[in-house]
């Protein structure tokens, strides 16, 4: 009900600020902590730096390897996104456009995967990244990824795609087009919306996994910032304030991106998954 | 959108490649595996090690690479959990490094007869070095009287002390348990918290109980573990229970922290290395990193924390430290032998005992060791030693639910029959 | 939202003569091909291969294994540890979506108005959503520090609640609840999101009618608002459950299951099964069990749910 700015109004800004400031409170006390020297820490926990140090952010840098961390996260996670947005649109298409029973079985099958624990099938497929020579590369995390995520992929387009009239496909078909061009110039396009979803749920999910990297890229030189990190507040775990400023850095790349694309972060997240 | 247009036929070439990829393998798996892929193969030795070992087995790699130029190794470390975890997966898909960190004994999932059992270590009983094991260690090398892992010595545990906290209340190291309370008294009195616990970290909560059980159950008892494994012994009714006892007395006379389920390891260690805490019961093997949080290395000491009031009971837990294995499925497993061989050498072991405070397994001559842990040498040589309890426990369940039940005893969530009633459970466990 | 976008222009489809061999409009076998190779390889196989070790006393290393028929899945129904993460799955979960879809919902009616800062305060609030969970558990520990002069007890102290101070993570009482409350404050802005989605549907007349038949605030809440978010709440409280019966990651880097076993839940029980007590076999079971209930306990909610919908 937007209507016009009451007193009421105003009571309401107030309460949801102060509920932001008191929201905010840890993300206050890391990024303090992370501007200031060991004795600050120990004498003035919760005052602003004074004077503000960002020594422990070169080190934290150094120490942890952040830049090769966060080339490596960026390759892993475009890639396997653009890989889950092609095979899991084409796969959709497929089972939302085919009727039948085998068809709406193998639907069925792709959505057992979204409850399946990660643990269950965990060793078996070490062993199989394993024995094809994948452990510790790019490639083996892009191969899992993709698996992992493509129920969900998968689940999300058939639904669109569902929602979708049949007619336009089926006018470019009589034209004489492939199946393969009137998915690319007709049917794609139209997921556009759902796509936006798609990338941006894989992508924060990826970015942000810490597990299995840690099993797969473990001392291979290829980690990821969240394996990075872990080992490095690992390390310095008693220095809070080199702690706090790896932490700060890894968080940095995502929520920079975050804030420039706020608004379709935010509509992904949220549309696609109405029902 | 074009560049995804072109993306499926290079993924569905790709899966193909993929799918050849597992052709190969169950092929190579059917002629027995591993033997395919020739001789003793290029690249680097891997080697993963527990974060505990790391000054002393860099050391080693170093020097034997210094002495070998053709030798070339790929090290990496983790700390003890993340081992667990890291490790056992890279076992359980047969793709152990050529050497990886093994506890000494049986007890957990990593330990020497658990792996050894899994036909997962190389024997190493034809090596020189292990006919200088001492018969009471035996147990922490050798399964089936082979040898399957190298350690360089014992590390000893008791109290490490702030001297400057000590001098300030004007209190001197005790020798019986009565005057380690009163010594406690006196500290909390001057504002100084005379035990630093940091037991939210799962294996610093069994460190004071492994102080304590030698006086009050191996004193009395030397074959309680026998007993244990023979069925005629529990945990309920023995000494432990009175371990146990005095762990919560510390808590009620208010000699710990506050809070020492919500306290880490990092955080114990900085009281105490700052002079805020006076003490921390501890394994030698971390005095560096007490020392690194210390103005100065020499503010600190170590003393055996003695358990009861008759001086003659008070024996000391000294165990073998985490050590090292050639995996049975390496393809260098002749380069690792030679290393370990190497490192059995008596200045080799010196270096590497010195680097993680440890005593080393042994010495031609006087050994070079760690002038703080003078206090304890005469316990290990006049036998009054105990194994960390762990490494003859049957299974890798009790030391975890050890951990779990000192954290509930001090959470007030249950009893110390309750506690012990519990371990003995876990104890009963098949392996 | 989907607003759906123009269709590229196309002319009229002429009339209907040149059917396709075959005569379909659906597309090939092959479009689903790659998508179902890559998740049978990845997913399924080494599920079915994992599954059969529940039958097993595999330790995880080794090659020794033999058949146990259903030996695990009976320790699992006498196991205290297993049945007292359970019940601590199920607080955790329950406390998660209750106080997560609660708050979420308080910040989107809170932000879906007229008051300036709407914009920012979206983004406030839904910033934790996109940080990596072990990164904000390492935050919360932190926070959660027990003395009393650092992170949340010394915040106390400064604004006068000194009294409230505690030992968050150490308290084995306390524990599980600061653990939820470190996923309910990373998770309630993406509660608030799918809310704000829902309330943006609610058709702006019915409630100016509503006013005109003068309606109060709650009233309006209860007899237009809530009816209509009811898809929202779905979404919310299927996201919800499912995050909080398999919650690991926070756990294991805040507590490790600790104080005891207060904070253990079928997650970390597996886990140090596989990893810890070399159980692998069992494990597999627990895991094999925590599927069927995550799988048993969607379908009723959603079943519960969606009818809630339809006669709402």
């Amino acid at each position: 009900m937007r209507t016009a700015y009451r007193p009421r109004t105003f009571v309401l800004e107030l309460v949801m600020v102060a509920t932001a400031v008191a929201f905010l409170f840890p993300v206050y006390a890391l990024v303090t902590l992370a501007f200031k020297d060991p004795e600050q820490i120990a004498n003035a926990p919760l005052s602003p730096p004074d004077p503000p140090s960002v020594d422990s952010f070169g080190t934290a840098w150094q120490s942890a390897s952040l830049g090769s961390a966060l080339l490596n996260s960026t390759l892993i996670t475009v890639s396997s996104v653009v890989v889950l947005i092609v095979l899991g649109s084409l796969a959709a298409y497929f089972l939302a456009r085919q009727a039948g029973r085998l068809s709406y079985s193998l639907y069925i099958l792709f959505l057992v995967g979204i409850i399946l624990p990660f643990q269950l099938g965990m060793i078996p497929l070490y062993q199989l990244v394993n024995d094809l020579g994948l452990l510790g590369t790019y490639q083996g995390m892009i191969l899992f990824y993709t698996g992992i995520q493509l129920p969900f992929t998968v689940f999300l387009y058939t639904g669109f795609i569902r929602s979708l009239p049949a007619d336009y496909t089926n006018a470019a078909l009589i034209d004489g087009a492939s199946h393969l061009q009137a998915f690319v110039h007709v049917i794609f396009p139209l997921l556009r919306p759902i796509t936006g979803t798609v990338l941006i749920l894989n992508a924060v999910h990826i970015w942000n996994d810490f597990f299995t990297p840690l099993l797969y890229l473990g001392g291979s030189g290829r980690e990821t910032v969240p394996v990075r990190v872990f080992a490095f507040v690992n390390e310095y775990t008693s220095d809070y304030g080199l702690v706090a400023a790896g932490l700060v850095l890894a968080a940095l790349p995502i929520l920079v991106v975050f804030l420039l694309l706020q608004r379709y972060v935010i509509r992904g997240f949220s549309s696609g998954l109405k029902g | 959108m074009a560049s995804e247009i072109i993306r499926p036929q290079v993924s569905r070439r790709r899966l193909l490649q993929l799918m050849g990829g597992v052709a190969v393998a169950g092929t190579l798996a059917g002629c027995g595996g591993g033997n395919s892929a020739g001789g003793s193969g290029g690249g680097p030795l891997k080697v993963i090690g527990a974060g505990s070992q790391e000054a002393g087995l860099r050391k080693a790699l170093d020097e034997y690479k210094k002495q070998n130029s053709s030798f070339d190794f790929n090290l990496s470390f983790s700390p003890a959990d993340q081992l667990q975890t890291a490790l056992r997966a890279q076992l359980a898909a047969g793709n152990a490094p050529d050497m990886h960190a093994v506890y000494p004994g049986n007890g957990s999932a990593m330990s020497m007869v658990q792996l050894s059992k899994a036909n997962l270590l190389t024997d190493l009983s034809d090596q020189a070095w292990t006919q200088k094991i001492p018969t009471g260690f035996k147990g922490a090398y050798q399964q089936d009287g082979k040898t399957f892992i190298f350690s360089p010595g014992t590390s000893v545990l008791g109290a490490i002390y702030n001297k400057k906290a000590f001098a300030k209340a004007g209190v001197e190291v005790p020798t019986t348990w009565s005057e380690l309370l009163t010594v406690c008294e006196t500290l909390k009195k001057k504002g100084i918290v005379p035990l630093a616990l940091g037991a939210q970290t799962p294996w610093v909560t069994q460190l004071i109980n492994y102080a304590l059980v030698p006086g009050t159950v191996y004193a009395k008892q030397p074959d309680f573990d026998d007993k244990m494994a023979a069925g005629s012994a529990t945990f309920a009714g023995s000494g432990w229970a009175d371990a146990m006892n005095k762990y919560l007395e510390l808590q009620k006379r208010g000699f710990f922290n506050d809070n020492p389920n919500g306290t880490t390891y990092e955080q114990a260690t900085s009281m105490v290395g700052t002079g805020k805490a006076a003490m921390a019961v501890q394994v030698s093997a971390v005095l560096q990193a007490y020392r690194d949080a210390a103005p100065s290395p020499d503010d600190l000491g170590m003393f055996p924390l003695p358990a009861t009031d008759t001086v003659a009971d008070n024996w000391i837990p000294g165990g073998i430290v985490v050590g090292l294995a050639v995996s049975a499925k390496s393809k260098k497993a002749d380069e690792a032998r030679k290393f370990i061989e190497f490192c059995g050498q008596p200045d080799m072991i010196n270096t590497w005992a010195e680097a993680v405070a440890c005593v080393p397994l042994y010495s031609e001559g006087e050994a070079k060791v760690d002038p703080v842990l003078k206090p304890f040498l005469h316990y290990l040589s006049g036998n009054k030693a105990v194994p960390f309890m762990d490494q003859r426990w049957p299974n890798a369940e009790v030391q975890p639910t050890h951990f779990a039940v000192v954290q509930e005893l001090l959470g007030g969530k249950t009893t110390v029959d309750g506690a012990l009633k519990k371990m003995d459970e876990a104890y009963r466990k098949t392996a | 939202m989907t607003a759906v976008m123009a269709p590229p222009v196309k002319p009229a489809p002429p009339p209907v003569k040149r059917v396709r061999r075959g005569g379909g409009i659906a597309p090939p076998w092959l479009f689903a091909a790659p998508a179902l190779l890559v998740y049978a390889l990845v997913m399924l196989y080494p599920s079915i291969v994992g599954a059969g070790s529940a039958f097993t006393d595999w330790s995880g290393v080794g090659e020794q294994r033999s058949f146990v028929g259903f030996d695990n899945f009976q320790e699992l129904v006498h196991d205290d540890q297993a049945l007292g993460a359970l019940r601590n799955t199920l607080l955790l979960t329950l406390a998660i979506v209750v106080v997560q879809n609660g708050l979420g919902l308080l910040l989107a009616l809170g932000v879906h108005t007229t008051i300036k800062s709407r914009m920012v305060l979206r983004v406030i609030f839904f910033a934790p959503v996109v940080v990596s969970p072990v990164m904000v558990s390492f935050l919360w520990k932190y926070v959660y520090n027990p003395a009393p002069d650092a992170g949340l007890n010394a915040a106390l102290n400064a604004v006068g609640l000194g009294a409230l101070r505690q030992d968050w993570l150490g308290d084995p009482s306390l524990a599980i609840w600061s653990v939820a409350f470190t996923v309910i404050w990373q998770c309630a802005g993406y509660s608030m999101v799918i809310f704000l989605a829902g309330l943006e549907g609610v058709p702006k007349e019915l409630h100016e009618s509503a006013m005109v038949d003068g309606a109060g605030t709650v009233a309006r809440f209860r007899h237009i608002t809530w009816p209509l978010l009811a898809p929202a709440v779905t979404i919310n409280v299927m996201l919800s459950t499912v995050g909080g019966l398999t919650l690991f990651t926070q756990i294991i880097a805040m507590t490790n299951g600790g104080p005891g076993y207060a904070t253990d839940t079928l997650s970390t029980v597996l886990y140090k099964q596989a990893f810890v007590f070399g159980k692998f076999g069992y494990s597999t079971a627990v895991a094999l069990v925590l599927a069927i209930f995550v799988a048993a306990v969607s379908f009723l909610q959603i079943g519960y749910l969606r009818s809630r919908e339809t006669t709402a």
